[in-house]
């Protein structure tokens, strides 16, 4: 008796829950945005740290879920696990920063069809150089050439007399293209502002990696030593260890100067006691935050790009030196934008290849 | 040729210092290593524990450098110091209470160390590295005014090199002169026999992790106040290339610090190399392998003759004959 009591107990409060509850709706299915970083943290306040600046920013502009993973080592077979991941945990648009993606996102494209990627810095091909841009992918590339020069231009007429240096991270066409076109800035301030700048052969180097900050540290302690005045570091970590080099010298009262690279990253070279002095005399930013926002925001509005390659140069805002730094004067600020203007409408063009420039 | 070798004497005084600015981490890392292998534990976890020094310096320095900039470093020296030994009684209580397979539990630590430093300094600090201002190259007064010898040794030199170099010296004396170190050399040797003259020989050994812990602490902080200025999850392999330094010193104090010269001289050189055009001929990955190839060739050479403690990996058990 009793337990058909509790039994009838039991199925009448179960029924109530049932009926008691109304419909609720369904949660709201959020588009879900990845990426995958390349060599270094998320934090590398350079490429990663760009990339995902820009993904966060459409989060926050259009109600995104958004997460990055980071491969456990920088090989094709590690990068392709972490597509395979954010797409079984339904990342279906993936943004991956890095020329060194080729590869892996060639494969991505077509494991993967009813996913989307955006490729920065790189053309899909299958290892032998022919780009195969799938209709699920958008390829990506800045003209890093005229960035470099406007900061070579820049550069060239806020020290007017003496050597310079370059150091490169490896030797693959984004960082190349910013060298040649940091020397033919140069030589174009040289020309028409009446600096006298020199760059020797042996102060234009690739390290070999984007992680070894030890040796950065130690290259550009060489240069330095050598009568190097300015050092454009194109490298990720290693220019890190260029950074920190210059501010140990900053600090003991020696000129020491860096060139920065792809984000403004003047505030990684404060030094001094009051701390508000920087070691960055410009930086030559392409921007690859305006350019994941882009991709994400046509995603939404259905009008992906799919299949197309897209240049982000002087013509479409896509690259440029930060707008204020304190170690380059208003004038010299005007002048780049002169010369700025002049890369917009095309009566001024750089070279993205070697010709007879330095490496 | 008499010019060329005037050449590279002044290549060598020049990079000298950066040289050492890399080797004093290595020192003192590999220095932590002999403390743990002669008492009979084989510590592979160094580069985990140079990770966590690295972190607890970085976040000791960063948050005092605005205060106190001038202790700031120090106080972060000795964060890592004793965080490092801290985290090494994770490896002690492994291998010594445990009797755990010490080269799996020293794989656990560098695994653990970087992804756990990396969370914690995103919640802590909002970032995964952790920038701090780092230490000031200065010339030691008067002796760097001897002719060439002063601007070698003397010049651009870092506080923290002379504090790791008077390390050494007291290590050395620590463990040959005095009954401490005995012991320690002991249970690294014949455990049994120093258990049976009356040493506890499980004090000894969570000591001597606990020193190699503090140790590659130190180390990693250093790495972090002199070369990278830059907390980033890592250590740049400097806690493996110590393990090496290790072997190739053959498990002594003077022998380490020459192996230590030896891999710090050499890499510096791979490395600046480029800059140099005296050297720009030689491909820079002949020189950037020179020292891992005379390190294989020397171990193949000294293998007959090879000193490594006797009971090193082997958990000690009381019971066994």
């Amino acid at each position: 008796m009793k337990k058909l009591f509790l039994g009838i107990l039991v199925v009448s409060m179960l029924a109530a829950t049932l009926l008691g509850c109304t419909p609720k709706p369904a949660p709201v299915v959020k588009y879900k945005v990845g990426m995958v970083t390349d060599a270094g943290t998320i934090d590398d306040k350079s490429f990663n740290q760009g990339t995902w600046e820009g993904i966060q920013k459409a989060a926050t502009d259009m109600d995104l879920d958004i997460k990055y993973l980071k491969p456990a080592g920088t090989t094709e077979a590690h990068y392709i696990t972490e597509i395979d991941n954010l797409v079984a945990a339904g990342y279906k648009f993936i943004v991956t920063p890095g020329f060194k993606f080729e590869t892996t996102i060639f494969a991505a494209q077509t494991k993967h069809k009813d996913s989307k990627f955006v490729l920065i810095d790189g053309s899909p091909h299958a290892g032998d150089w022919t780009s195969v841009v799938g209709n699920n992918t958008v390829s990506i590339f800045f003209a890093e050439h005229e960035s470099g020069f406007l900061a070579g231009v820049a550069a060239a007429q806020q020290i007017k007399t003496g050597e310079f240096g370059f150091i490169g991270g490896m030797e693959i066409p984004p960082v190349q293209k910013f060298n040649w076109g940091f020397q033919q800035g140069i030589a174009y301030a040289n020309k028409n502002f009446g600096t006298s700048i020199t760059m020797k052969e042996e102060n234009v180097i690739y390290e070999g990696s984007f992680e070894r900050i030890e040796a950065g540290q130690q290259l550009a302690a060489t240069m330095y030593d050598n009568g190097v005045k300015a050092i454009f570091a194109a490298a990720g970590g290693v220019g890190i260890g260029v950074i920190q080099e210059a501010v140990a010298r900053a600090e003991a009262g020696k000129e020491a100067w860096v060139i920065g690279v792809d984000v403004d990253q003047y505030a990684a070279g404060i030094y001094g006691t009051k701390q508000d002095k920087s070691v960055i005399l410009t930086s030559a930013m392409k921007y690859i935050d305006q350019a994941a926002y882009d991709m994400i925001k046509a995603e939404k509005a259905g009008t992906f790009p799919g299949g197309k390659t897209l240049t982000f140069d002087a013509k479409n805002n896509g690259i440029g030196i930060p707008k204020t730094n304190p170690n380059l004067s208003a004038e010299i600020q005007a002048s780049v934008a002169t010369v700025f203007a002049k890369l917009k409408d095309g009566s001024l063009v750089v070279a993205a290849v070697q010709g007879d420039l330095i490496k | 040729m008499w010019d060329i070798i005037i050449q590279i004497a002044g290549i060598i005084v020049q990079i000298f210092p950066y040289a050492i600015a890399y080797t004093i981490p290595l020192l003192i890392t590999a220095l932590g290593g002999l403390f743990s292998e002669r008492s009979g534990v084989v510590n592979i976890g160094l580069e985990g524990l140079m990770v966590i020094g690295g972190f607890a310096g970085a976040l000791t320095i960063s948050t005092f450098q605005r205060s106190m900039p001038g202790t700031a470093i120090w106080l972060g020296l000795f964060a890592a110091f004793v965080a490092g030994a801290l985290f090494a009684l994770l490896h002690a209580f492994a291998c010594v209470t445990l009797n755990a397979n010490q080269v799996i539990s020293g794989i656990a630590i560098n695994m653990v160390a970087g992804a756990l430093t990396t969370f914690l300094a995103r919640n802590m600090t909002g970032s995964g590295n952790v920038r701090i201002r780092g230490m000031l190259r200065q010339d030691v007064p008067v002796l760097s005014e001897i002719p060439i010898l002063g601007k070698t040794l003397f010049t651009q030199t870092y506080a923290s090199t002379w504090v790791v170099l008077a390390i050494l010296l007291l290590s050395a004396f620590l463990l040959y002169k005095t009954k401490f170190g005995l012991r320690l050399r002991a249970c690294g040797e014949h455990p049994h026999a120093a258990d049976a003259a009356g040493v506890n020989v499980y004090l000894i050994r969570y000591l001597a992790v606990m020193l190699s812990g503090a140790f590659a602490g130190l180390g990693g902080a250093i790495f972090l106040a002199t070369v990278s200025g830059e907390f980033s999850g890592s250590a740049g392999g400097i806690g493996f290339l110590a393990l090496a330094a290790l072997i190739f010193g053959q498990w002594k104090p003077i022998g380490i610090l020459g192996a230590a010269f030896f891999f710090g001289f050499a890499t510096t050189i791979a490395n600046v190399s480029q800059v140099i055009p005296l050297f720009s001929n030689i491909p820079s990955i002949l020189l950037k392998t020179f020292p891992f190839v005379v390190t294989l060739v020397a171990l193949v050479l000294f293998s007959k003759s090879s000193q490594a403690p006797r009971a090193a990996g082997e958990p000690y058990d009381k019971g066994k004959r």
